[in-house]
């Protein structure tokens, strides 16, 4: 996946490329509205990740060149500004997700492979790993073949998982992405361990491996090994 | 007191001062007057007495009550010859029978080479007439004089004060959140030119504050957003960094907590100050059953999660004029209070009819006034991890759309009820 992080915010765009590198991205950063519309000019990306308030343009004359060059990137959205307005205008204009700061990096992570997977596979994606397979169209997930019956909660609790697979996620990380902003005002993420508890269950029952991994007192991770 | 109410009444107090100075005045100068004529009279009568004497009537038929006339053998000095000497004197009155204020009339006259002295009085004008009179006048005087300046002066007043009525009028409806600039009619006033002057300045001044007020703090709480990405990734990689140690674990972890605390401070004033500005307004009627059916149906989840019950009456189609989401915000404040604040395997009640919105669950009894928790950053338990912000959105939520908010704690239950217009 070939990703352009527009960011003019040198800290935040260095995070989300380090977090982000790995064999399968290849991240670009460009810091101001006059770099991305070069790089873009020369370039093609399959996802660009745009910061709605650039120092030299407004975020949304990104979108409106994209639009114009009928660019077929994804493209998601990131925005300090936390109002339904931009949010409606963002999309309207053509961007495929918004997300406000403050965010998770693996939150940023899921969604912007969420966009590529929408992109790049119109018709029919799967994701595997190793004997686990998502169908992220009908939402469905089968282990060696033999269908699994989740819950909306477990079935995105296990995407986002796999998404970001061998990386620390939180109880926080993981409660936030389930609710969303409906958690935020809880002192403990404890009850997502329910949750973990039940896919857990699941999984092993219909003969997958228990990829899950505790970390104590902090949040779980989706090991492979 | 009307400033022209005061201007009159001082206006009357000094009008009767002057009029009593004037009514003395004139009283003295109408006796001196009188005097003088009554002097007049009697040196007249005199010369026809000396006349009728020249003639040579007799004496006894000239005399009278008023008039004595004695023959004089030789000048005595106290007599004055051809010398007017008048007095005052006091004398029976003829038909009063009484004692009253004459005028003395003395003099010695020489007629065919002898002398006669002449004593004459004559009754005085009465001052008791003089002072009635002219008290009569002034009192007349004073109330027309007094009528006319009280018409007057309201009728006036309201035309003088015309200009000063409207900036009062400005003034009053001034309103900071209103981007308007104040405006004044044209007056020839000096005093209000320079009042609407002064006003024009400090409105404008309250208004440039204002506006770079409401900038810093949406600026505020949005540039803060940034950094504390920055950071919360930071932290995020510093999770991924191969051989961390157990114990670094929990700090990464309460270093996140904080930051995201942080970020919902800031989001939740930038939310507080927009509300404020009336960024919110309802334009549209809101289907207020369906929003409480779908927080119910959102928080139903966590808050069994939480081993809470939830139990829901919602009578349908019930609206409001309210914005959509201002509304849904409203609502899920509740919700989320009712959860955080619960008992350990408590429950939560809520019931929406045409009147009212109700929330109830059981608690702690909070550990100040129920109506303080309105307060932004007041919070029964000053260490919890709440930021103390909900329910003062909420209050301003129901301030800007006319609804009544009101928290009372009985028997142990918490209950909200927010009231709907009739």
């Amino acid at each position: 996946m070939k990703l352009l992080v527009i960011e003019d915010e040198k800290a935040l765009a260095d995070n989300i490329k380090s977090y982000l590198s790995t064999n399968e991205v290849i991240c670009e950063v460009a810091e101001s509205y006059q770099e991305a519309i070069a790089k873009l000019n020369v370039y093609s990306y399959d996802v660009i990740l745009l910061d709605i308030m650039l120092p030299d343009g407004n975020g949304l004359d990104v979108l409106h060149f994209l639009k114009k060059e009928q660019s077929e990137a994804g493209i998601l959205i990131i925005s300090a500004k936390n109002s339904l307005d931009d949010r409606v205008q963002g999309l309207e204009l053509g961007a495929d997700d918004y997300l406000t700061k403050p965010f998770h990096l693996s939150e940023l992570n899921a969604r912007l492979k969420a966009i590529y997977r929408r992109r790049k596979f119109q018709g029919f994606t799967e994701i595997k790993f190793n004997e686990i397979s998502v169908d992220t169209n009908n939402h469905e997930v089968s282990i060696e073949g033999k269908q699994m019956e989740l819950t909306v909660k477990e079935y995105e609790l296990l995407l986002f998982f796999i998404s970001n697979k061998n990386r620390v996620l939180t109880k926080q990380t993981i409660a936030e992405h389930l609710w969303g902003d409906n958690v935020d005002f809880l002192d403990s993420f404890d009850f997502v361990y329910q949750h973990i508890k039940n896919l857990r269950k699941k999984i092993t029952a219909a003969g997958g491996h228990d990829y899950i991994k505790t970390i104590y007192g902090l949040g779980y991770k989706f090991h492979n090994n | 007191m009307r400033l022209i109410t005061k201007a009159t009444l001082l206006y009357l107090f000094i009008m009767s001062l002057v009029f009593s100075i004037s009514g003395v005045v004139t009283y003295k100068m109408v006796m001196k007057r009188v005097a003088i004529e009554t002097d007049y009279s009697l040196a007249q009568n005199m010369d026809l007495l000396k006349e009728s004497i020249k003639e040579g009537k007799p004496l006894d038929a000239l005399q009278n009550q008023k008039t004595h006339i004695v023959k004089v053998q030789s000048i005595q000095p106290r007599d004055t010859l051809y010398k007017y000497a008048f007095s005052d004197t006091m004398a029976m009155h003829p038909y009063f029978k009484r004692l009253e204020p004459h005028r003395k009339m003395v003099i010695t006259q020489r007629i065919n080479g002898e002398y006669y002295r002449f004593n004459m009085i004559d009754i005085f004008l009465e001052t008791d007439d003089v002072s009635g009179g002219v008290v009569n006048v002034m009192t007349r005087l004073f109330f027309g004089l007094g009528l006319i300046l009280l018409v007057c002066s309201f009728l006036i007043s309201s035309w003088l004060f015309q200009p000063f009525q409207k900036t009062l009028q400005k003034i009053k409806t001034f309103n900071l959140k209103n981007d308007e600039e104040v405006s004044f009619e044209v007056t020839t006033t000096k005093e209000f030119k320079q009042l609407n002057g002064f006003i024009i300045q400090m409105t404008d001044k309250a208004r440039r504050d204002y506006i770079s007020l409401k900038e810093f703090s949406e600026n505020a709480a949005h540039e803060m957003q940034t950094p504390i990405a920055v950071a919360q990734g930071k932290l995020e990689l510093l999770l991924e960094t191969p051989n961390l140690q157990e114990e670094q674990l929990p700090l990464i972890q309460s270093a996140q907590i904080a930051l995201s605390k942080l970020s919902r401070m800031g989001q939740s004033l930038s939310l507080l100050t927009k509300i404020e500005n009336n960024e919110f307004t309802a334009r549209e009627t809101t289907d207020f059953s369906k929003l409480v059916n779908q927080s119910v149906l959102t928080f139903k989840d966590i808050a069994e999660l939480k081993n809470l019950t939830l139990e829901s009456n919602i009578e349908e189609n019930i609206t409001l004029p309210i914005n959509a989401a201002i509304a849904d915000i409203l609502v899920s404040n509740l919700l989320k209070n009712a959860i955080r604040y619960n008992l350990p395997d408590g429950w939560i009640k809520i019931n929406l009819d045409k009147k009212q919105l109700i929330v109830e669950n059981p608690g702690h009894p909070p550990k100040v006034p129920t109506n303080q928790l309105f307060e932004r950053f007041r919070k029964s338990n000053q260490s919890g991890q709440s930021l103390g912000l909900g329910l003062a959105i909420v209050k301003k939520i129901c301030d800007v759309n006319h609804l009544k908010v009101d928290y009372v704690f009985e028997a142990d239950i918490h209950r909200l009820i927010v009231k709907f217009p009739v």
